[in-house]
């Protein structure tokens, strides 16, 4: 990551924008006993009360880093109940990182947030629809297969 | 633009920061070697 993912000016300029970056070493005491770390790099999103969110673990070049920094922000809002901006990180996640690895979960978590924001379950379908046509092999269209009985 | 990653290499400074800009703490543990 050191050697090829940070030094990118886009990665640089991501982080520097959206982000709080902390590094430390995998033998770092007490963090890495605290956050079960096995394995490195392992990348941690944590919220502003230090709660984690989202984790990768292993190398990711540019062209994935930063799709996954933005899927885990979403997600971190997700979870903290911020629907809003939820729904805005997977926007922008599929409008700008739509070819990436994380574009698939992205669609499965924005319909999941729009539902839970409106209590309307179209979204839901939605979701599914547009999963079972641009990435019918993913995980996350199958993990969606519920929601294509939805009207 | 920064020209590099401006990394923390505290938790009490990253919170800190977290709360004063209003932003995510994105935490990696590199392998020391």
């Amino acid at each position: 990551m050191g050697a090829v993912t940070y030094p990118d000016p886009k990665v640089i300029a991501f982080i520097t924008d959206h982000m709080i970056p902390l590094q430390v070493p995998s033998d770092h005491k007490p963090l890495s006993s605290e956050f079960a770390v096995k394995w490195t790099p392992t990348l941690v999103t944590l919220d502003l009360e230090g709660n984690e969110h989202y984790r990768t673990v292993g190398f990711l070049p540019p062209e994935e880093l930063i799709p996954s920094l933005v899927l885990g922000i979403g997600i971190m809002h997700f979870e903290r109940g911020e629907f809003d901006q939820a729904i805005a990180a997977f926007d922008r996640l599929l409008k700008e990182h739509s070819k990436s690895d994380q574009a698939a979960q992205g669609i499965f978590f924005r319909g999941v947030a729009l539902y839970k924001s409106r209590k309307d379950p179209k979204p839901l379908r939605e979701a599914y629809d547009r999963l079972s046509a641009e990435y019918p092999g993913s995980p996350w269209t199958r993990r969606a297969y519920p929601y294509r009985l939805i009207n | 633009m920064a020209a590099q990653i401006e990394w923390v290499t505290s938790m009490d400074e990253a919170l800190k920061r977290a709360v004063a800009e209003r932003k995510p703490i994105l935490l990696d543990f590199f392998n020391p070697g």
